[in-house]
């Protein structure tokens, strides 16, 4: 076998280091940006269109909706993935996430900050020190056709808008699915003995906390599309731009229905996400290169003329 | 044995500055932005250049270099090819640099979010008036159970069952960094006031934390707060 000289051998670690911090700002930036892709032609209403299988999704963890009541103490999607495309005039988001039944009230919602101000992610509700915004909610619901343009500031104040604008479409497959979530398994600790271990200050039992992410495979997949204009003549949308950073937020309710006959999840009892973004690819723009090159020509211009002068000024 | 020369010790300098506010002072607080440390650099320039110009020796010693290296004079073999290198390089630097302030960013708007903003003036000071005893510490522990928990976690860690998707994550009270540098008249505060209390500073539209005087008396909120010091084996932060 042939040894590498140690010399090369850490040219190539740092090669490898250098190549590693060259990529993880791009890995990162991937957990809280939904990249809506520039494609040509029409963008997919249909959540089984093979262009969605092109486009790398974000994946966005749910949190159960502890925020203000009623909360729920788990829910049954644990992370979203999310994919965008967008064509210069209508944009399209796809949502797909585990749910092992397909029940009528399953439901889906994405939200957007509206205007300049920011909104609190909970139905825009009102800040203590800050003036906030209103936000707009895209809601889909597996039984109504279509999709629910809403808006909101403040709790109790989702309406319905007089102008629609959004089209949705829901396809559930039975196909298995990998999701990864945390498990928290907790134990009271016990000695050699079998008997339990107290706190000597407080002479309370100590709890063991055990925390690990475990991969379960899911029968059942939810893909819902959201499509609507990258702009629009309301004034109580969201208007998305190419290139900008609008803040986005994710809301999933499983509605199967329990023994007791209620839902699992409705109405404030849902998953939901914090705010992230979407950023919608600009098209190209050629004349950035055009620019560099002239910087190019430019610069090598200034040096050829402080070299040719520093030799002129040399002493013979 | 001759030293390097000023115009060595001034790039090796730069250096130093460079890679002290690059990379060391992040280790210690929030990173500078380029922007400012460009201006350092400039001004250590500025401050490299005087003192090499202070006399007729120091300036040759300062410039000097440089010239030769930029005329050429006296550069044969490997030097050769490397200035030649350099020279070519300086040029393509410019166009990247260029190339890059124009390039639509790919990265969202950065985030500077204070995580322990000025609480309200009417919130400063605040002593908790409910006596520390064991019974209430209890108490606090069963209202610390049903309504802080599902997110700041049993072990007080912030790795409740509900934390995953909250961004930014639930404080971890056993965290130093948390709870033992606060007062308890702060808790009161961000607890009876939730992250919607939160100064612009605080990006209160992103807090989970509910506003918890909705729901929980003044009584149960610093029971609550004795229950997360006891908790969390933190003390709270007084005034010696």
């Amino acid at each position: 076998m042939r040894i590498v000289p140690l010399r090369n051998r850490a040219g190539a670690l740092l090669a490898v280091a250098a190549g590693l911090l060259w990529v993880a700002p791009a890995l990162s930036q991937e957990t809280v940006v939904v990249r809506a892709k520039l494609i040509p032609g029409e963008v997919p209403t249909d959540p089984m269109a093979p262009v969605w299988n092109t486009i790398p999704p974000t994946e966005f963890p749910m949190s159960p909706q502890v925020h203000w009541q009623k909360r729920i103490g788990s829910v049954t999607v644990k992370s979203v993935k999310v994919r965008g495309v967008h064509n210069n005039k209508q944009i399209a988001f796809m949502l797909e996430y585990a749910d092992p039944s397909q029940d009528p009230a399953d439901a889906a919602a994405l939200e957007f900050m509206v205007g300049d101000k920011k909104a609190h992610f909970a139905h825009g509700q009102p800040m203590g020190q800050v003036e906030g915004g209103p936000v707009n909610i895209w809601y889909w619901r597996n039984d109504a056709p279509g999709a629910v343009d809403m808006s909101a500031q403040g709790f109790g104040t989702l309406k319905k808008q007089a102008q629609q604008d959004v089209q949705a479409k829901g396809v559930w497959k039975d196909e298995k699915t990998k999701i990864k979530f945390k498990e928290r398994k907790q134990s009271l600790r016990k000695d050699p003995k079998g008997e339990l271990v107290k706190d000597s200050k407080t002479g309370d039992p100590i709890v063991d906390e055990e925390t690990k992410v475990v991969e379960q495979e899911v029968s059942g997949v939810w893909r819902v599309v959201f499509t609507r204009a990258l702009a629009t003549t309301d004034k109580e949308d969201v208007q998305i731009q190419t290139g900008t950073f609008p803040n986005v937020a994710f809301a999933v309710w499983d509605g199967k229905k329990q023994d007791s006959g209620d839902l699992k999840e409705t109405g404030s009892q849902k998953a939901i996400s914090s705010w992230w973004y979407i950023n919608a690819e600009p098209p190209p723009d050629y004349s950035i290169y055009l620019y560099g090159l002239m910087a190019v020509v430019l610069a090598a211009g200034v040096e050829f003329v402080i070299i040719r002068k520093v030799k002129k000024g040399q002493p013979a | 044995m001759r030293g390097p020369s000023l115009a060595v010790k001034g790039g090796i300098l730069l250096a130093v500055v460079f890679a002290a506010l690059k990379f060391v002072l992040p280790l210690f607080t929030a990173p500078l932005p380029m922007s400012l440390i460009w201006l350092y650099l400039f001004l250590a320039t500025i401050g490299i250049v005087v003192y090499g110009t202070l006399s007729a020796e120091s300036t040759e010693a300062l410039l000097g270099p440089v010239f030769r290296f930029l005329s050429g004079e006296g550069i044969g073999g490997m030097a050769k090819s490397a200035r030649l290198a350099v020279l070519a390089l300086v040029p393509l630097l410019v166009g990247w640099q260029t190339y890059s302030g124009l390039v639509p960013s790919s990265q969202p708007p950065a985030e500077n979010r204070t995580i322990h903003p000025a609480p309200p003036g009417e919130f400063v000071g605040l002593s908790n008036p409910v006596p520390n005893t064991p019974e209430n510490v209890m108490q606090g522990r069963g209202f610390y159970s049903a309504f802080c928990s599902p997110c700041h976690g049993a072990k007080f860690n912030g790795n409740g069952a509900a934390s995953d998707g909250f961004n930014p994550p639930p404080a971890n009270f056993s965290d130093p960094g948390t709870i033992a540098m606060l007062q308890e008249s702060y808790l009161f505060w961000r607890i009876k006031k939730g992250g919607v209390g939160l100064s612009v500073e605080g990006h209160p539209w992103k807090s989970a934390m509910p506003r918890w005087e909705v729901e929980l008396s003044d009584d149960m909120i610093w029971k609550i707060i004795m229950a997360e010091y006891a908790g969390a084996g933190q003390k709270p932060r007084t005034w010696e």
